[in-house]
């Protein structure tokens, strides 16, 4: 199945920079989490699980990597079919945290299967708008998408969990809009997503979702409430200046009063310590890596390669986008981590599976 | 190159590719404006944020400075500070105030429904800032509170010095009180150097010398976490102790006469003097409140019984209460017409029971008359007659010109805070009333004391100081010393209000007289200590007209108060003062306090036992009239 020959083909430059990316992301959760009192002090246990779930991650790329993707697209209807089922299985027997259902209690950790939804829609939309050969031109192959996009995305929404349901978002998206989607309908939707935001206010959102919204527009309505993050967001950030604060000395971070530091807010802890330098430099890898991955669905051999890549990195785009915005406190806060940098297991794992699979395409363009 | 998927076609490539490239265009351009952003707030507004974070981890807390402690003249202790326990809630430390508050009750039997209420009151301040919830706390409820820290996260037991008044009420308007500084003190000078949670005199000497005994609060500025946790102390500036001052105040002559007026059962003031420099010896007004009940706070509800009360306890009545003088003011009618010249010590007058002045008839209090008597018999006996003669001749802006000598209708000056003025009349004042014409009948009122007249108590002090030496008006005060840090240090004496130098005759006159109303047929025998030479006169302050106390009869207390002002001994006074007795009707009732004082002044100075006064076995006057005998077992000074 792996032939030698296809290990010279993989990408070794996107690797590295997604390594030193996880790199930096557990040195600032090493910073973050660590424990100083009392004297000495020591490292706090979530640097090790990160660790731990960096490796999980690779074993999950390699895996990726190895089953060659037109097989695992072949499969595809059976993953999704794993995925719901794993679902449905969290909304009625999932453990509860922070007043939301998400997880699964898998003796020594928790499974997070929604984090896996975007790889497997990924999968699933590829294979179809790439073997329908029509794209996405057919208002009856998109309404199929959409509703193959529709099912996960309110099991997750159900949770609830807004933040990771909408992330599916980009990934259909991206994938409908390299497989042809006329513009014309592209201006339409976002026509006709502005025109629906107020009602979807008005019924869709749950009242702690639209205060998240007004203190975002208000910071100063709740400072010690749900403005309180986004304001101490960007004090962290801003006080950080050009060269940071230092290596474990940024004190909005380790004096907590910046909230799951090393969950949703890393790159604000990278911000405060390594100042703006060391934000372009993190920047600038995360817009590598982007870029690269685009260039692997240009090499593809076929369409389902194509978009595979395409749908994968347009949500870890939007991921990243918007976690980078929220940490300096221009977005509304919601729980979205930051892939590759962020603590958690199971995002770390679905993230690094998701690599594996554009490295798959990149490393297969020459084999049938 | 079997196939089992499509080959892309070239065109589908390019367009592919072309939107590929759309997708890097867009990812790209967010990128560029990110670090834009990061770009504004790390470099371009860095300051503002970093000044923010600086804010939200360092913390200031308060090292409160022990105030100085003060000392009589003899170097005993009369107010000091005593380091108590305060328990306080930290609400950024706490999960459950609500739980916290209920098991907090049960440990130490606080009122659960109080500490909720203070809770409430202060919810606005930083959650940082901790809020008292057991003042002065006992060790029993320190001890049930560290048995039970593990279910009360938030709660802390804080050690603070706080002013400590050892004998409770004695000295209560003497020494004032201390509670935190509202808003509208910090803008006031004498509190200059007080910050917001400092505590600062309110009343007596804690105020007027509040400077002096605040001493410098320090502070600590600690590097805090999120929940309030200290990481860590960035500064530490110790407080430094306010200055150590000595009153001139005599803590045994205070004692005794606050205990006088106990035993005796009467409210009112009393000031006494050393009439060669003006230093306050004793300072009192009753009733009293306890300045230990300030120290830490006051509660809502003792504040209010204060406030509310009828005695009016928050009243300092030595300087602040205004009443008629009654025949105490003929010692200044009697100095005018000598030091004027208008008459001689042996001027004499018949008192037939009264006389007619400007057509009206005025009584003298003894109805059969004085017969014959001159200037010495005049003060003796308190002859209306004599004085009214005395006013007539006189007119009133003359009395007023040396009653103004003497101290009454001026500020004494002393060194407390809201000394009020009381009033002598003269036609210069009648024009400032409704109606402006002085008519030479109410000179004759004016003449005893009484009318428009009205004294405050230290101001007659001052009048029986300036008489006993002579005619020099010293400025009261209490602070004799203080102790910068480099040993007591004499705080030199204000400078005199006035000095007339009164003529011999006129001194002996007066103190000759003064000493008949206690040694010989006078109303003041009750103030006779044999050996000693007091010198006084009784007076008898209405409250209100006959008519009036018709009117109010059950509203309010409508008996006469009592004055007895004295010197001591008649012929080289050291001792001087006044005391007054609160509805005593009579001022010989006042007379034994002052004996009391006086007996304990001269048994200190002279190295002897201290006198004690008989336990209270039933009416005060039993006591009184033994202590005017002269064999009195209570007179430990007569041996």
């Amino acid at each position: 199945m792996f032939e030698r020959r296809l290990f010279f083909h993989v990408d070794w430059l996107l690797l590295v920079a997604i390594l030193v990316l996880m790199g930096i992301g557990v040195t600032m959760i090493y910073s973050t989490t660590y424990v100083h009192l009392p004297e000495p002090g020591h490292p706090g246990p979530q640097f090790r699980t990160q660790i731990y779930a960096i490796a999980l991650g690779l074993i999950a790329l390699l895996v990726c990597l190895a089953v060659d993707y037109r097989k695992l697209a072949e499969s595809s209807l059976v993953i999704y079919g794993g995925l719901t089922v794993l679902l449905i299985y969290v909304l009625f027997q999932g453990s509860t945290q922070y007043n939301a259902t998400r997880w699964i209690d898998v003796g020594p950790f928790n499974l997070q299967p929604s984090e896996f939804g975007r790889v497997t829609v990924a999968l699933v939309l590829a294979m179809f708008f790439g073997e329908n050969r029509r794209g996405a031109r057919n208002p009856g192959d998109l309404a199929t998408a959409g509703v193959f996009a529709a099912v996960p995305f309110f099991l997750i929404a159900k949770q609830p969990d807004l933040g990771t349901a909408v992330t599916l978002i980009p990934v259909c998206f991206g994938i409908a809009y390299l497989a042809g989607l006329r513009m014309k309908l592209i201006a339409i939707l976002a026509i006709a997503a502005i025109l629906m935001a107020p009602i979807a206010w008005k019924f869709a959102l749950k009242d702690y979702q639209k205060t998240r919204i007004t203190t975002f527009i208000n910071p100063e309505l709740d400072p010690q409430g749900d403005g309180y993050q986004q304001r101490q967001a960007r004090i962290t950030v801003g006080s950080g200046g050009l060269t940071g604060k230092g290596f474990m000395k940024g004190t909005q971070g380790q004096y907590k009063f910046l909230p799951v530091a090393h969950n949703d807010f890393i790159f604000s802890v990278l911000a405060e310590e390594k100042g703006f330098l060391g934000v372009l430099v993190a920047l600038g890898l995360y817009l590598f890596v982007i870029l690269r991955s685009v260039e692997a669905a240009r090499l593809s051999k076929d369409r389902i390669g194509a978009y595979l890549v395409g749908g994968i990195i347009s949500g870890f785009a939007f991921q990243v986008i918007y976690n980078i915005t929220m940490s300096a406190g221009l977005a509304p806060v919601k729980g979205l981590t930051l892939p590759l940098m962020s603590y958690g297991g199971s995002s770390m794992i679905a993230t690094l599976a998701g690599f594996g699979l554009i490295l798959n395409v990149r490393m297969r363009r020459f084999t049938n | 190159m079997g196939s089992n998927t499509p080959a892309l076609p070239p065109d589908d490539r390019r367009n592919l590719g072309l939107r590929l490239s759309g997708l890097q265009a867009v990812v790209a351009t967010a990128f560029a404006a990110l670090a834009v952003a990061f770009w504004i707030f790390q470099v371009a507004q860095h300051q503002r944020f970093d000044d923010m974070a600086e804010n939200t981890h360092r913390r200031r807390l308060p090292l409160p400075a022990p105030r100085g402690v003060l000392f009589d003249r003899n170097g005993k202790v009369l107010v000091e500070n005593q380091n108590t326990f305060n328990i306080a809630l930290v609400r950024e430390q706490s999960g459950n105030i609500d739980e916290t508050l209920r098991i907090l009750a049960a440990a130490t039997g606080a009122d659960e429904a109080k500490m909720r209420e203070t809770v409430n009151r202060r919810r606005r301040e930083p959650s940082y800032r901790p809020i008292v919830l057991i003042e002065n706390a006992s060790i029993e409820q320190v001890i049930a509170f560290r048995a039970r820290r593990l279910e009360l996260p938030g709660i802390i037991s804080q050690e603070v010095p706080a002013r400590q008044y050892p004998q409770s009420e004695m000295g209560a308007h003497l020494f004032g009180y201390v509670s935190e500084a509202s808003e509208a003190d910090l803008a006031k000078p004498e509190y200059a150097g007080a910050e917001s949670g400092s505590m600062v005199g309110k009343a007596g000497v804690e105020q007027s010398y509040n400077k002096l005994l605040m001493g410098k609060d320090g502070d600590r500025l600690v590097v805090v976490n999120s929940r309030g946790r200290e990481m860590g102390e960035a500064s530490h500036n110790n407080p430094v102790e306010g200055r150590r001052v000595q009153l001139t105040i005599d803590g045994d002559v205070q004692r005794a006469t606050e205990e006088g007026f106990e035993h005796f059962g009467y409210n009112g003031a009393a000031v006494i003097l050393d009439p060669r420099s003006g230093e306050v010896l004793a300072f009192t007004s009753l009733p009293a409140y306890n300045p230990n009940q300030f120290a830490g706070g006051i509660d809502v509800a003792d504040w209010n019984s204060l406030l509310t009360n009828d005695l009016k306890p928050l009243q300092n009545r030595a300087l602040q209460g205004r009443y008629s003088p009654g025949s105490t003011f003929k010692i200044a009618v009697a100095t005018a017409a000598l030091e004027e010249g208008l008459v001689t010590p042996d001027f004499r007058v018949f008192c037939p029971g009264g006389a007619t002045f400007y057509g009206r008839y005025f009584q003298c209090h003894l109805k059969g008359g004085h017969g014959s008597v001159d200037m010495r018999h005049a003060i003796e006996k308190s002859c209306n007659v004599y004085f009214y003669t005395l006013g007539k001749m006189l007119e009133v802006d003359r009395i007023h010109k040396w009653a103004t000598l003497l101290g009454l209708g001026e500020r004494s000056g002393i060194d407390l805070p809201g000394e009020l003025k009381g009033l002598v009349p003269s036609t210069e004042w009648k024009k400032t009333t409704r109606e402006p014409k002085w008519y030479p009948g109410e000179t004759i009122s004016v003449s005893i004391g009484q009318g428009q007249v009205s004294v405050t108590p230290i101001s007659l002090a001052v009048m029986m100081m300036t008489i006993a030496n002579g005619g020099t008006r010293y400025t009261p005060h209490v602070v004799k010393a203080v102790d910068e840090g480099r040993g007591w240090e004499p705080v030199p004496a204000p400078p005199p209000q006035s000095i007339v130098k009164m003529k011999q005759s006129t001194i002996d006159a007066l103190h000759d007289g003064l000493w008949m109303v206690v040694n010989a047929a006078g109303t003041g025998g009750r103030a006779r200590i044999l050996n000693y030479n007091v010198a006084g006169k009784t007076g008898t302050a209405q409250v209100i007209s006959l008519e009036g106390a018709k009117v109010a009869k059950g509203k309010m207390d409508v008996r006469d108060h009592g004055w007895f002002v004295f010197f001591a001994p008649a012929d080289k006074p050291e001792i001087a003062g006044v005391i007054f007795a609160e509805h005593a009707e009579h001022g010989y009732l006042g007379a034994p306090i002052a004996k009391y004082a006086m007996e304990t002044y001269f048994a200190r100075k002279e190295g002897r036992p201290l006198p004690t006064l008989p336990p209270k076995t039933g009416a005060p006057v039993i006591v009184a009239d033994a202590a005017a005998a002269p064999a009195s077992p209570t007179a430990a000074v007569q041996r």
